[in-house]
Parts: C-alpha cells; structure tokens; sequence
C-alpha cells in the first residue's frame, strides 16, 4: 500500500540522517559530556567554552595541557597536581588563587572524554549531538504515529470515484430504457454537470460546507485567547536550567508564594540578591543581566553595599555607578579597556534600562521593579490558588509548568483550559491518608476504602469539579 | 375595632393592604417591574432583525479580532519584600473607626498592601467585634477620588495646589497675628488632645470650639447640673429588662448605637422557648426611628409634647413612689394614659429599669435623670464608672464663637473635622461671621461647605492611613494604625498643629513624627497606668496587636443626686400649638450629613423610608376602618401610588424657609407630624452627596440655653407635584405575598390557581404563605403547638413526591461540609450593616438612583421589612433576605445551560461565565433573590449620569465613571469576579470566605473549626443575628441555633429545602398597656 511505501522511505531518510551524524561525531558522547558539563562545571566555567569566569575559558584546553593524562588528575584533584608542582597547574593557581577548583574524583576517563568532546565541539560550533540530535527527535516522530488519514483519504476519492462510475450507469441505463420506451421523445441524457448543479446536489453542499466550517470554527474558537507554549522574551535573560536544572535550587526557594498563597509570586529582588551578592558575573552573560537586578535594587557591586537613598538618585547617577562596574568587569577579564568594551557597557546599560522602565505603562524610573512579562494569564472569573496544588495536594511543579528546569526560557507548557484541568481533577487521587483534614469529613468514602470497595478518592469525588471550587 | 386586620397579617405598604389589584399583578412579575429598558426614552432599541444580524456578525468579528493578539501582561515583583506580605494572602491590623463622636474597633483586612474589608474587632469590650453599615462603608472613603490630594491656598476664589514646605512658612506668620480658634466635632483621641494642648499654649487666647451636628450637649449640661459630671453615662441596656426611650435612636443613630444593640439583643434573644424571657421596650417618639421599630410599643407624642411627656412620666412615678411632683405642661391624653401605666411596671421593675432620653433640653434630661434616680437605675443599668465620651460638644460653644467672630476679636480659625457651614442651623449667620476671619485653614481631606469658605487647606490623612488613639469610654483605649502608606500628599492634622506650635515634641525629619510622638504620650500615661507588661515595648506591641487597651473597670463611683427638678421642669418644652410638627433626625445611612459623600450608604435603603439616594417627607397613614387608607389631613390623596413608583412633591414652609421635598407614606407616623432626615442637601461635597436630598438645617432652631432643637411647627403645606422620584426598594422583590387569606377569590398566581384546582391537600395553601412569623411572648406556648402542627403539615406535603428529600440528604450531603444559615429575627434590629458588609466583600456595584427606582439595585442581601399589628401605629419586623441556597432549588431546574446549579456541599452556584442571562433563574426564585446586570454597572454604563433623579441618561460627559476609576478598583475584593452586563448574580454565601477557610484547615492538617468560616454578613452583625457555619458538624454554633424551636422555613410549604431557618420574630406587647 501506499502508506505503507511512505513510512518505508521515511524510515530509510532517518537511518541515513542518523548514520551521516555518526559518521561526525558521536552524538551520544557528547551529549552525555553536556550533562556532565552542566552539572559539574557549569557553574565555573563559561558555557561559550571561550570567555572567563570564576575559572579559566575552557577552549583548546587540551592543547594547553598538552598531556591528557595530567589534565584528567587535575580534574579529579588540583590541589595534589599544585602540590606536585606540575608547572601548567602552578600556572593557573596563581593566576586565579585563591580560587580552588573543586575536585571530581568520581568521574571517570570516560567522563571526560565526553565532556572533552563536548568542550571541542562547542568551542568550534559544530556540536551536532546538540542540534543534530533534536532533528532526529523531530524525524523520527512520524513513524511514532501511525497515522491512517492517507488511508482514509485515498479510500474516500476510491468511493467518490466509484459513485460518479455508478451515477453515470445508471444515468445511461436510465437512458437507454428512455430511448427504448419514448424513442427520439425521450428527454436528454442527464450530464455530469446536470447532477451536480441539482437542487438536491447545491443543498448538501452548502449543508456540508457549513457544517464542515461550523466544526471548525467552533473549535478554533474555543483555542482563542489560549496560550499554550507562549514564550515571550523576558527583560532579564534567566535561566532556569542554570538555577533549577543545574545548581538544582527548590523551586519553593524563589518562588516561596507557591506553599502558602493563590500566587507563587515572582520573587522580589533581593531574593535574588541571597546568591548574587556573591555570584556577580554570570556564567553565560557575564554582567548583562545580573546589573539588571542590582540597578533594580540599588546594590553597589564593587562595594558590595545596598546604595543608600538609592530612590533618590537620578538616572545620570545611577548609570555611572553601574557602568563603572561594568567596565571594571570588562578591563578584569580583557586586562584593557577598549572600543569593543565600550560598546559593551553601553549596549548592557541600554539593556538595564529596557529592563527597568515601561514605556507603555510610563515607567520612566529605573529604580524599581524588573519588569517581567507575564506568561500564566488565567480569565479573571477564575480562581486558582497554588497553595491548595502545591501543600496540601502535594502536586509537583512539572505537572503543570513542564520541565521548567531543562527550559532555558520559560514557555506555558500546559493548555491551562478548562478540560485540562477538569480531567486533572477528575484523575488525580485526593492525599486521602495524611492529611488529617480528610478524616473529620467524608465517612462514607472512609469506610469504602476499608472495605476494599474503592481503591482512592480523586478530586472530583469530593466535589472538585464543581462550579465554585473555582469560579467566584 | 377601627384598626383591625381585614385581610392580611403582615403587610409590606398600603397598595398591599388595599389589594390594589395593579400592584398585586406587578408583584408576581419576575422583578415586579415593566420591562426595563422601554421605560428609557433616550435609549433607542428598536432593533430589527437586520440590525440582529448585523450586529451578530460586527460581534463576532471583533472578538475575533481581539482574541487574535495575545496582550502582554507586565508582572511586577516587589523590590524588597515585606516579611509580613504575601501576596495573595490577606492580612489584617488591629485599628479604630474614629469619625467624630462614632467609634468602632476594627480590624482591617489588607490585600497586597491595600486595604479591602473592615471586620469588628472582638476583643473590644465595648463592640464586641459588631460593626455599623457606616465602619462597614469607610473603606470606600479612602479611595475617594474627591479627596484633596495636596494643600491648597484660595487665591480670591481660584484654588491653587502648594507644597507643605510653603504653607507651613504662610501659615506660621498669619497664626501668630491673634486668637486661634480651632473648631472641631468631639474628638476621642488623648493623644490628639494633647497636641491640640501644645497648640493653644504657642498662640495665647487661643481655644477649642467643640460641638456635634447631633448633639448631646443638653445631657452634658444636665449631668453636669445633676451630678458633677459633664459624660453620658455608661448605659447596660443588657441590664434592664424595662426599657423606655424618649426619642433616643440608641439602636440605630445615638451616642454609640454598635455598643447598645449589642445590649439590647442580649435582653431579647430566646434561645429556649420554654425559659423565655424578654425586656420590654417602650418608644416614645413622633416619627418612626429604628429603635421605634424595634419597640414592643410606641407611645406617639407631638415633637413638642416630648417635655410634657417626661414630665408626665416623672410625676406619674413619683406620685406613686411618694415623691414630690413637679408642675408640668400637660401630653395628649392617649400617651398619658399609656405612660401612666408603664410607670407602673417600672416602678415594679426597679432597679431593673433605664430610661434614655434623645432629646437636647437640658429640662428634660435632668428629669430623665430624676426618673432614673427614683427607680434605683443609677448603679444598676447605668453608672459613671467607663463614662462614655462619644458625645463632648456643648452647642452655645459654637455660638459664642460666631459671636466673636463678628466682633472681629478673632484672629484665625482652623476647621478640624467640622462642617458648621453646613449643620448648624444658622450655618447662613456663621458663614457671615466665618467671612470676617483673616486666616481661615481647614484640615479636612474632602470637599465640604465649610472648607469651600476657608483661605487655606492642610488636608489630613484618611483614619486608615493613620496614626492615632481613642477613648470612647474613660478607661477604655484604642489605638489607630496605618494600613496603607498615604495616597495622596496629604498630612495627619495633628502633626500639622505641631509643627505650626513649633513643638518641642516632635521630630519634623522623621519618617513619621506622629507616631512618635504617640508612642511617647503612650509611654508617659498608657503605660504607667498599668502593670502586666514590664517594658513599654512590650505593652505597645501588645497593645498595637490587639487594637486595644482596657484598664481593669473601676468601682462604680457614688455621684450625689443634685438635681433641681422644679427648676427643670419649667424649662421644658411646652407644646407647639402649630396644626402639623415636623420632626428632624439622624438616619444610619448619611449621619448629620458628614457620611452623605459614601456612595455605599446613600445606596443602602434607609431602614425605616426603605428609600435610597436622598431624604424623604415621612407622612402619615390614616385607616377609614374600612379599606381605604391615605394621607391625613393636608397630606390627603398623597403618594397613592407609591407600589408603582411615583410620589408627590409638597412645598413646605418651616421658619419662613420654603422648600421642595418629595414625600413617602410612613406607617407609624403621628398624625399632624412629619418627619424629615438631616444630612441630606449638601451643596459642597464629593460627587455622591452634593443635591441629594433636601438640606433641613436651615429649619432648625436654637432653645434658650444655646441647644439646638431637632422639630419645627410647619407654617404652610402647599401645592402639589406628581413625582417619579421616588427610589423606594419596599415594592421591589416583593416574595409573592399576594393573595387574600380567607376564600380565593382575589387576585392570586395563575400558577397557584391551577394548582388549588387540583385540590386540596396538595400545595393549595399556598396563598397563605409562611414569609413572616410572629407571635408575643404571652402567646409562646400556644404558638410553639400550631408552628409544630404547621411544620409538621409542611413536611407532609413535601414528602409527596416522588424523590424523597431524605434520601437525596443521605446520598449528596450526609459526608462532607453542608452549609447553613439561621438568622434570629428577634435580635436583627434591621441597621443594614450587613448589607454594606456584603457590598464590600463581593464587589456588588453601586448603580445610582434611577437604576433603583426601575428595581435594578443589585444588592445580594436585602432586608425586607413588613409591618403587623395596629394600621395607625405597626410593630415591625425584619427579615434579612438573601439566596437561600435551597437544596431543590426551583431556579436550577430552570437554567438552559446550568449556569446555577449545586455543589456537593449545599450551595447554589452561580457561574457567571456560563450565564447567558435567560433570567429563567430570577423568574422562578420565590425568594425573588436573585439580582440581574442589566447595565455594565461597574464600568461603563453608569453613575456618575444617573445620580441625579430619575432622567434617564444624561450623555456621558466625559468624566470617568464611578467603580471605572483606578482609584475606586482599588477597593475590589480581588478573589471576587467582578460581573458584567447581562449575567445573573446573586448571594454566594461568601464561597470564597468557605474555601479559605478549608484551605487554611488543610494546609495545616486539622479539621475545620467552627468560626473558621464565618460570611461577611456574619462578622458585621452587631448583633449576632447571623450564624453562619456546617450543619454537618454537630459541635457546631448553627447546629445548636438549629434547634430553636421557634425556628422556621421562609416558604417551607413549597418544599425547596432552603439552607436558611429564621427563628420567629416575638414581641413582648402587653395589650393590657395601651388599650
């Protein structure tokens, strides 16, 4: 069959794709070396491979060490390697002492070899495995379905085919009994073009078109104003796979609302400040983003002082006080100031200020809030309380929000529709057992339980999907 | 007998006792009312089938094309979070309701920062954690857009905005030029007293002029005369078990009516039938008050009769005590006759006894106070001891002052407070004396008539944006903290007088040199004066979270009796020889006029007028015996229509002044009297109070001892004018009281026809329906057996059916939460604060009077109000309606798409999304409770166009709507929808109060307590008629209420299974007294 040919070639196009990027590199190593990467050395090491951090760019590093050998013993204890005085490790204590590399002595040769591969690949830019690899995700899920419409499309022009065949038969039989009966009287034989501009023929079209239409309308308009996988750009460039992914922060750290109020609440910024008083160039944007959450605040990160009177500083203050730390940053890491760091502190300052003002709202004040885009929007005549999911339903944050740990920008993961979270709510058991609220209500389901007559109570059973549980 | 039931026990107005068939047929429509929108005539709605579908195809493209764009949201974090917010979890502070005189203690919730909802604080021994439609309505006032926003300087008529840097340097030379005088209203506050001290030592000559637009400055002198005392006593009304009132409005209006009705109820709750027992109340008054309405018996006297009926009753008593009697003008003979028996049962209650007395002669107070001495209530039901001080003006205070000002011996004057340009009655001749002061400065933080004349604006903070205390009662403390930073640049008066003394006291730089200086005065007197906390921080953080601080109540202190009661005597009021009085009162609504700018409470019906949006002539009512019943005398043929809606206009001449008010029909009125509400009338004021009304402080007079008198004799009544100005809710939702009680052959339901023609024995009772029960004391016992026989006849009838109500019980609602109600009818004393408290809890809109006056107000909570007993002088009862969550409820049957339907825990919900506004759901509410948004209410449509009289739509002209502003929205509950046009709505039972509740028991692993959940109407009762809470848990306060017997269904005969009892109303008549 036809269907059958397509997903054939389909199969063979895959195999040939996956084939031509293992004839590359090996996709797998390097994506284990990324994980790796990221859970190990991420937090020092720039992820661009090419500018520092808290530890060196980590491009050609191989080259540098020229021995693997020794690079594996200085990766799984550099102290010892400094002991010994091997002189590339002396080299770079003192040029970053009294930072100390923290030591892996669980990772193995293979380890890093993988996480070599990764570094040699990224810093030349032709990491397939990371690509590459999503292609074949994308490739390979046709042939995951098993889709039927090609089926059913060829059968239906078969069956439409087949009618005009038997249309037209019956057409001429009609005909010829005609001729047969009445002779030359007999009314002309009915055309092709005839039948379709019938009465009969128009209606049923025009019925089949509204109802098609109507079908579709109908259903296109329930998905309006829905926003599923809406992804806007946030002033500030976080990522959530460095914080929650790799450092593996509670998400109830920031977002502290979540346990004990309808909002989880965006977290102030001196929430921010608990990590960044110390952390103060990011591993991916150096001082782009960060300053954004000083200028907000009004830290002085050279001082590393809260700016006193902060409110009352005008703007012209302000950019001199963190484009200054900017440049310092710059000239720290380059070792000179230059044209090119110039642009650089000025393009990061035009970036703080888009971050901090409105100009649609009329925030013209760079003191204040960051100005993060919404990407939850819930109808106004809905009433949703992240206390209730999270504390006493015990609900994980994925289930809803997705992998939000892996997203480096965050995207609305779940339709948020009325549907989706009825059907939640309607198979989700109640935290029945250990919360003690349950035991003073609800006998009748107590004592089914004991019975063995129910197996659990979902959230519908005590009343979950009702009216005013959330519209009110 | 003349006055004789003919054809209906209760009754709710005239049209309904005349079985006026019109009214009769309008009240079994869906919202008795003609079809709404045809009434407009500048709306046009002929639409025709072609504009159907015009505007269908316009509609849907539009909201295609906006739902295309995803709109960004910006969501904003704090900077620096507090510890104490988190969003979206509310938080409350311990605070005080100060306003002039009144006081509450309070606890205010907080949204994000922002104050939403004031509750009662009940660690307050005075309040008791009551609250009063006005507490419920101030927070609506802090979001005032009308509010002064900056200091502001009158350059010769032109209103300039100036920072405080330059007032204080204009002001502080221009005081230092002579006297100043600061006049005020009474102020609480030790603290502000204080300050206020500092101020008038820096400028010599300098004073305090206090007085009250209702006064008590006559009982001050009075007690002052008798005693030595310049207070109103420390009343227990929960003492007595004899109560008799001459004109004191103390459950609504007077001195501190939360306090009082508290008392009161406690004296008139049963809560076992069989120990009842009840205080007798006995009103005497000329015009209905709610305290009258609340009485067993009104005994009806003249305004100027007052003085003789004091007297009467003084004499009558001490004749029979053996005291001597006084030489006294003479009452009509009716009162006399009934005052000279309920001096008996005084005499008999002794010590058991307390008579109050509303009137501002100092004659007849110090004979109040002679009856109370006789009859041992001194000690007993009143004392000295915790003195309230609620009410401190002395009226010939004020009038000495323009006295001065017109000799020109004063130098400034600052108005603290205080409108007297507007609420004296010569506010005309103060305004001319007002005028000949050089530096006039005003602290008041929105626009008034005073205000408007002054030279200078310093404008305060809200009370809810500051610092401050207050001792309502001597020895009783409590202290007002901010719960929002100011809004506008505004500053607190008291600081201001600090700074203009140049006190050493204060710390101008600091952030809040107020409060310090609070803090300091509390540790130098609050603290020292007591000894359960060691250190002042301590105490003050306990104090600032309690909201309170009571030192230990004192001995009842011994005061001599030094009272001259022959020298009082003469001074009474002798009465008027005029054809027609007219008497002047404060209403729970708009006060003296300082609350009139409270959109909230010009919307709430006034509980006696039932009228909104202005005041009404209260005329009287007059039965031929026979059926037909009018206006007396001058006020014939009046207001016959009033069950359609249209009253009359009169002129009316008082004191020369002639005015233009519309009337109203008032049962229990005396004949030859009318009654008309003060505070209305304001010409200079936020938008919702100015022209609202008729202002009648011109009317006033002022007696020889300089006290303001509340009645006039009316000089001529002329001409009349029909009227459509009449926003009246007593015909609106009327619950099918229809029919005749004996044979059917009036008008009645064309359902209920059918239905009787079925037979008997089915719902063929239903003419008779059970809405209102009442029943006397005397009568208990005999009642208790037909109410059980009549229940028990319901409950037959209900179980014919073929889905028997206990089983679905045992089904749906025997695990889990099952929601209920029960309201005491014999302690809702029908003050209305519940109806404001729901207001502000659901986000119900405001929509003005023309939408009233079509039957289009929205409140979920309605009290309904229905007379019984004598035609020319009713008791009255009061019925708190609102959606009785019925278990078989008629309105979800009926709804095309279940946008009402039921929850698995007792409540009726509404899902305002899903509504498409059949209105099926109203039509078949008997309760008639369900309200529907006929207009874009909150936003677009209305108000402020329609505030002014019933034209209907004055073009939009620009100025933003109330309830659109930012300002206004602030005050949005934000866990409740805010509905728009053409949804139905109707009461939740407070669902997002039920669900907070359980939630906070679930986060914490733990059963729900009683009291967790308690509904807004609940929290604001002052007296407890409410409870609110699970039927299911037998522990609970509703389950114990749910056994009364006296408990009954409201239409119980139609088998909906409401979650709302009602215990019967019973009053403690004794026919006996005024036959």
């Amino acid at each position: 069959m036809i269907y059958k040919r397509l997903n054939y070639s389909i199969l063979v196009l895959v195999f040939t794709f996956s084939l031509s990027s293992l004839f590359a590199q090996d996709p797998a190593a390097i994506d284990a070396g990324k994980t790796l990467f990221k859970n190990n050395c991420a937090s020092c090491h720039n992820k661009n491979m090419k500018d520092k951090m808290t530890g060196p760019a980590l491009a050609d590093v191989q080259a540098r060490w020229g021995d693997d050998k020794a690079l594996y013993d200085w990766i799984r204890n550099s102290q010892a390697m400094i002991a010994k005085g091997h002189p590339r490790a002396v080299e770079i204590w003192n040029e970053y002492k009294p930072v100390v590399m923290t030591s892996f002595p669980s990772l193995s040769d293979d380890d890093i070899n993988n996480i070599l591969a990764y570094i040699n690949c990224t810093a030349a830019g032709n990491c397939p495995g990371v690509d590459g690899g999503k292609k074949i995700v994308d490739l390979q899920q046709p042939e995951a379905k098993s889709d039927n419409t090609l089926l059913y499309a060829t059968l239906l022009v078969i069956l439409v085919l087949l009618a005009v065949i038997l249309a037209r038969i019956i057409s001429n039989l009609n005909h010829i009994a005609a001729v047969r009966e009445f002779g030359a009287d007999a009314p002309p034989r009915k055309t092709l073009a005839d039948t379709l501009t019938s009465k009969g023929m128009v209606s049923f079209l025009i019925f089949a078109v509204i109802l098609i239409g109507g079908y579709f309308t109908v259903r296109n308009a329930i998905n309006l104003g829905r926003q599923q996988g809406y992804q806007p750009t946030q002033p500030i460039k976080f990522s959530h796979a460095t914080h929650a992914g790799v450092h593996k922060i509670d998400c109830n750290y920031c977002h502290d609302g979540a346990r004990r109020s309808k909002h989880s609440v965006i977290p102030a910024a001196n929430t921010c400040l608990n990590c960044h008083k110390a952390i103060k160039v990011g591993s991916q944007y150096g001082t782009a983003e960060l300053t954004k959450i000083y200028a907000s605040i009004g830290f002085d990160p050279k001082g590393d002082t809260l700016i006193k009177n902060y409110d009352k500083k005008t703007d012209k203050e302000i950019e001199a006080i963190y484009k200054s730390w900017i440049s310092d940053s710059y000239t720290k890491e380059k070792g000179t100031f230059d044209a090119e760091g110039e642009a650089l502190v000025n393009s990061q300052w035009d970036g703080i200020v888009a971050a901090l003002t409105d100009k649609e709202s009329g925030d013209t004040k760079i003191q204040g809030p960051i100005e993060w885009v919404r990407i939850h929007n819930l109808p106004d005549h809905v009433y949703f309380n992240h206390a209730q999911h999270v504390s006493v339903g015990k609900v994980a944050c994925q289930s809803c929000h997705g992998k939000v740990e892996q997203m480096e920008e965050v995207k609305q993961y779940s339709p948020l529709s009325m549907g989706w979270c009825i059907n939640c709510h309607r198979e989700t058991p109640v935290k029945f057992a250990d919360n003690k609220y349950y035991d003073n209500y609800y006998e009748l389901y107590h004592e089914q339980m004991k019975n063995l007559e129910r197996s659990n109570v979902t959230v519908e059973d005590i009343g979950g999907t009702e009216c005013q549980k959330c519209h009110y | 007998m003349k006055n004789q039931n003919k054809n209906t026990e209760v009754w709710v107005g005239v049209e309904h006792l005349e079985q006026d068939p019109i009214f009769l047929e309008s009240i079994n429509r869906e919202f008795n009312d003609t079809p709404a929108l045809l009434q407009a005539d500048g709306l046009k709605l002929g639409a025709s089938r072609r504009d159907f579908l015009k505007y269908l195809g316009f509609s849907v493209g539009a909201a295609t094309i906006a739902s295309c764009d995803i709109p960004v949201k910006k969501a904003l974090p704090y900077v620096v979070k507090p510890d104490e917010i988190v969003p979206g979890v509310a938080t409350y502070y311990a605070s005080s309701y100060v306003k002039g005189g009144d006081y509450c203690a309070v606890l205010v919730k907080t949204r994000e920062g922002r104050p939403i909802k004031i509750e009662g604080n009940a660690m307050s021994s005075l309040t008791q954690g009551g609250t009063s439609a006005r507490v419920q309505a101030a927070v609506l006032s802090l979001y005032d857009t009308n509010r002064y926003q900056s200091p502001m300087k009158n350059d010769g008529g032109k209103w300039s905005k100036m920072s405080w840097e330059d007032l204080d340097k204009e002001i502080g030379g221009k005081l230092a030029a002579g006297s100043v005088k600061v006049i005020t209203n009474t102020i609480l506050s030790p603290t502000a007293k204080k300050a206020l001290g500092e101020f008038l030592a820096k400028y010599p000559g300098s004073s305090v002029v206090t007085y009250d637009a209702v006064s008590s400055s006559a009982q001050l002198q009075a007690n002052e005369n008798c005693f030595g005392k310049k207070a109103i006593p420390n009343y227990m009304f929960d003492k007595a078990s004899m109560i008799v009132s001459f004109g004191a409005d103390f459950l609504g209006t007077w001195i501190s009516p939360v306090e009082y009705a508290r008392q009161y109820a406690v004296t008139r709750r049963i809560e076992e039938a069989s120990k009842a027992s009840m205080s007798r109340h006995i009103q005497v008054e000329s015009s209905m008050t709610l305290t009258g309405s609340n009485a067993d018996h009104r005994v009806l006297v003249r305004p100027s009769e007052m003085g003789a009926a004091v007297a009467t009753l003084y004499n009558a008593i001490a004749s029979k005590t053996g005291e001597a009697t006084v030489s006294a003008p003479k009452v009509n003979e009716k009162a006399a006759a009934a005052l000279a028996k309920v001096a008996d049962q005084l005499i008999a209650n002794k010590g058991k006894s307390l008579v109050v007395c509303g009137t501002n002669n100092i004659g007849e107070q110090t004979l109040v106070n002679g009856i109370n001495n006789m009859l041992d209530s001194w000690g007993n039901t009143m004392t000295f001891a915790n003195a309230s001080l609620q009410r401190q003006g002395v009226d010939s205070e004020i009038q000495g002052l323009i006295r001065e000002m017109n000799a020109g011996s004063v130098g400034s004057v600052i108005v603290w407070g205080a409108n007297p340009a507007f609420d004296l009655p010569n506010s005309d001749k103060f305004a001319e004396a007002f005028a000949k002061v050089k530096t006039k400065v005003s602290f008041n933080g929105t626009p008034d008539e005073t205000t408007a004349l002054c030279d200078y604006i310093a404008p305060t903070h809200h009370w809810l944006e500051s610092w401050g205390d207050a001792e309502p009662k001597e020895g009783i403390y409590s202290l007002i903290q901010p719960t929002i930073a100011p809004i506008f640049k505004t500053r607190q008066a008291e600081e201001s007088l600090l700074r203009w003394a140049g006190s050493q006291n204060i710390n101008p730089s600091a952030e809040q040199p107020y409060y310090e200086y609070l803090n300091a005065n509390w540790q130098s007197t609050m603290f020292t004066s007591q000894n359960s906390f060691a250190t002042f921080e301590a105490f003050w953080d306990n104090a600032l979270h309690d909201g309170i601080f009571e030192k230990p109540v004192a001995a009842f202190p011994e005061f001599g009796w030094n009272g001259d009661v022959n020298a009082a005597a003469a001074k009474v009021t002798k009465p008027g020889s005029g054809e027609i009085e007219i008497s002047f009162f404060e209403t729970v609504n708009v006060g003296a006029g300082q609350y009139a700018d409270n959109p909230w409470l010009q919307e709430m019906p006034d509980p006696i007028t039932r009228c909104v949006w202005g005041n009404y002539l209260q005329i009287p009512i007059e039965f031929d015996g026979n059926k037909s019943f009018d206006g007396v005398g001058k006020f014939a043929g009046l207001n016959n229509k009033e069950g359609y809606k249209e009253a009359d206009q009169i002129e009316i001449t008082v004191a020369g002044k002639k005015q233009l008010v519309t009337c109203v029909r008032q049962f229990g009125q005396k004949k030859d009297t009318v009654g008309l509400a003060l505070g209305y009338g304001r010409k200079v004021s936020g938008a919702a109070g100015r022209n609202i009304g008729v202002n009648v402080y011109p009317w006033m007079s002022i007696d020889a001892d300089g006290n303001t008198q509340y009645f006039a004799t009316v000089d001529t009544v002329s001409g009349y004018i029909a009227t459509t100005e009449y926003a009246s809710v007593q015909y609106h939702h009327t619950m099918g009281v229809t029919g005749k009680a004996k044979g059917y052959e009036g008008e009645v339901n064309v359902d209920e026809i059918a239905l009787m023609r079925v037979g008997k024995g089915f719902q063929g009772s239903l003419v008779e329906r059970s809405v209102i029960n009442r029943t006397n004391l005397n009568e208990l016992p005999t009642f208790l057996k037909e109410l059980e026989e009549k229940r028990a006849e319901f409950e037959h009838l209900n179980q014919q059916t073929l889905y028997p109500y206990d089983q679905f019980v045992a089904e749906k609602y025997s695990q889990g939460h099952h929601w209920g109600m029960h309201i005491d009818l014999n302690s809702c004393t029908g003050c209305g604060a519940c109806q404001v408290a729901c207001l502000a809890e659901n986000n119900v809109p405001v929509v003005g009077k023309f939408e009233v006056y079509r039957h289009h107000e929205m409140t979920w909570l309605r009290i309904d109000r229905y007379f019984f007993g004598d035609y020319e002088n009713p008791n009255v009862v009061y019925q708190p309606m609102m959606c009785q969550h019925c278990d078989n409820a008629p309105c979800e049957n009926v709804c095309p798409v279940s946008a009402t339907n039921h929850s698995s825990e007792g409540l009726n919900q509404m899902a305002y999304n899903r509504c498409i506004g059949t209105r099926y759901c109203a039509n078949n509410c008997p309760y008639k409770v369900r309200r529907f948004n006929w207009m874009d209410y909150t936003t677009a449509d209305l108000f402020p166009v329609n505030e002014h009289g019933p034209e209907p739509f004055v073009p939009y002209d620009g100025e933003v709507p109330f309830y659109a502003d930012n300002l206004t929205r602030m005050v949005l509950n934000p866990d409740v929808t805010v509905r728009v046009r053409g949804v139905m709505e109707k009461c939740s039972f407070c669902v997002q109060r039920i669900q907070e509740g359980k939630l906070t028991a679930k986060k914490e692993g733990r059963a729900l307590r009683d009291g967790d959940v308690k509904s807004a109407c609940m929290t604001a009762c002052p007296t407890g008629a409410i409870v609110f809470g699970d039927t299911n848990n037998e522990e609970s306060e509703i389950a114990k209420r749910y056994k009364n017997e006296l408990n009954y269904i409201v239409l119980e005969e139609i088998n909906v299974r409401p979650s709302v009892q009602y215990t019967t109303r019973v009053t403690n008549r004794d026919e006996a007294l005024l036959s």
